[in-house]
């Protein structure tokens, strides 16, 4: 019965975290498409999320890797595993709802794994961690992710300006605009192949362990694909328009053809690398594909204050949200080892902390009207760049 | 002593990554750019066509027709629709890539959280 209580509780966590990750990353898709007024800030996150919704079902390698390739079938047998799996879960959320507020993209990835690493050290202790290996697969990746993808960009950057001179500028704008809609799509494809079945793979996982699916005939049930692709795409049409206005206004300021070279370089190096087997954070690669391009247009400016603000999140992300992880495995231990009453504040508290942060956002909103572009004119636009600060909002 | 051997960044991995970043990014781009040009030459330039539409109505003076030759029309034409079947397909072979990706490798070098084989609890995590 215990089990079972925390196997719900697991499930309601990483079907919450897949709604945070979603509304979370949908800036990484559609951010660049809404400062340029290629789209409606609200048909672009609804295009998103059905987008999301379809890339979720697309493929469930992910999905299988979390269960079977990364953890082994025998590992988490018992209820410990789940306890630090629902930990690590509430570990992530907070650090994905904190980092909203203020108004700032970071990986969820990146969240989901330091919730990880603080879960199982408290659990375990410092032999849980190797260094090395996040060192490999999670800090140099994200560095990474900046320069390949902010390179390309800035190249792309450059050679679309370069063809501007024939186009002419009206003419330019208005063809990529087009071109932003379909490069912005392909990214959010493939985040819902990806960042959706992480939850699916959680949720097999805590299957597998709790014994309710075979780990020697192991299959993503239908009801999970569907919940995750659900509370994915639900995530993302609830826009984080906090964050889309970070990366779409206060890095640089986007125009189409700047915003097409961004997408098309996220979407080139997140498939490149996820096709390769050593996956980068969405984030991070549009992040620095946003900076790319930026700087790629002759006289553009980058706000490096706002791009330092996001450097440091992304530095503390795993640490900051190992600490959660920690302290939500602690908590829950007070009430007995995998007690069901532990998991059960756990939860408590963490939706308390949630309905607390979505209280206070509400005292400096942004809304999709305050990001809709598609009418705006030339003379506002010109209004619109001069006030615009890298002084967060 | 294998943990140490392990490189920390798998730069085989990173050099193709970055390689295909930039020939699929920079050159959708830009091919994306000439199949705007291609339509640009293969209708002539907006302005002009305007003042001639407005001149057909007599309410303007037409001014010079620069309408493009049907030989720059057909090329203008050819180029945008070569370059768009370019876009559409680098776009075609990235869906198809999403569809594709590998299995899981062997996760030895992988791995972010190795709790130990003693204990009661085992996990392993890495990037996604």
């Amino acid at each position: 019965m215990g089990s079972n209580l925390i196997l719900v509780l697991v499930v309601g966590a990483a079907v919450c975290f897949d709604f945070t990750n979603g509304f979370h990353d949908t800036a990484n898709a559609m951010a660049t498409s809404i400062a340029t007024g290629a789209l409606k800030p609200l048909v672009a996150v609804l295009i998103s999320a059905v987008l999301n919704f379809v890339g979720a079902f697309i493929s469930i390698s992910v999905a299988t890797t979390i269960a079977k390739g990364i953890v082994p079938s025998s590992a988490t047998a018992g209820v410990d595993g789940l306890t630090i799996v629902e930990a690590a879960l509430i570990g992530a959320i907070t650090w994905n709802l904190i980092t909203w507020y203020f108004t700032i993209p970071s990986s969820s990835s990146h969240a989901l794994i330091g919730g990880l690493i603080g879960a199982a050290f408290a659990a375990v202790g410092s032999s849980a961690i190797s260094v090395h290996g996040i060192i490999q697969k999670v800090v140099a990746p994200g560095i990474l992710a900046v320069f390949v993808c902010g390179i390309a960009a800035f190249v792309a950057t450059s050679a679309a300006y370069l063809l501007i001179r024939r186009l002419g500028q009206e003419e330019a704008r208005r063809g990529y605009r087009y071109g932003q809609i379909g490069s912005a799509s392909l990214v959010s494809l493939a985040h819902g192949t990806n960042d959706a079945q992480k939850s699916m793979g959680i949720i097999a996982l805590a299957l597998i362990s709790t014994g309710h699916i075979s780990a020697a005939h192991f299959y993503v049930p239908t009801w999970v694909k569907l919940i995750c692709a659900t509370a994915m795409a639900l995530g993302t049409a609830s826009g984080g328009w906090r964050i889309i206005n970070t990366m779409g206004n206060r890095i640089t300021t986007v125009e189409s053809p700047q915003g097409f070279s961004a997408e098309s370089s996220s979407a080139a190096t997140i498939l490149a690398s996820s096709y390769c087997g050593y996956p980068l954070s969405t984030t991070q690669t549009v992040s620095g594909g946003v900076m790319g391009a930026g700087l790629g247009k002759r006289g553009g400016v980058v706000h490096w204050p706002v791009v330092g603000q996001m450097v440091v999140a992304w530095a503390i992300t795993i640490p900051l949200a190992g600490a959660l992880g920690y302290t939500a495995w602690h908590i829950a231990d007070l009430f007995g080892t995998n007690s069901e009453v532990g998991a059960v504040v756990i939860a408590a508290l963490a939706a308390a902390g949630a309905f607390g942060l979505w209280t206070l956002s509400k005292r400096n909103r942004v809304t999709p009207e305050d990001l809709d572009r598609t009418n705006v004119t030339p003379e506002l636009e010109a209004e619109r760049a001069e006030a615009a600060s890298p002084v967060p909002a | 002593m294998f943990v140490l051997a392990t490189p920390i960044v798998d730069w085989n991995a990173m050099w193709k990554i970055f390689l295909v970043a930039l020939a699929a990014g920079a050159g959708v781009v830009v091919f994306f750019g000439f199949m705007l040009l291609g339509l640009k030459i293969s209708q002539g330039p907006a302005t002009n066509r305007a003042a001639h539409d407005a001149g057909a109505d007599g309410t303007q003076s037409a001014g010079p027709d620069r309408t493009p030759s049907a030989g720059a029309r057909l090329g203008g034409f050819t180029l945008s629709l070569v370059c768009g079947l370019i876009v559409v397909g680098v776009i075609a072979v990235g869906v198809y890539a999403m569809t594709q990706k590998p299995k899981s490798k062997p996760a030895k070098p992988k791995s972010a959280l190795v709790i130990p084989a003693g204990s009661s609890v085992r996990l392993i995590a890495s990037s996604g």
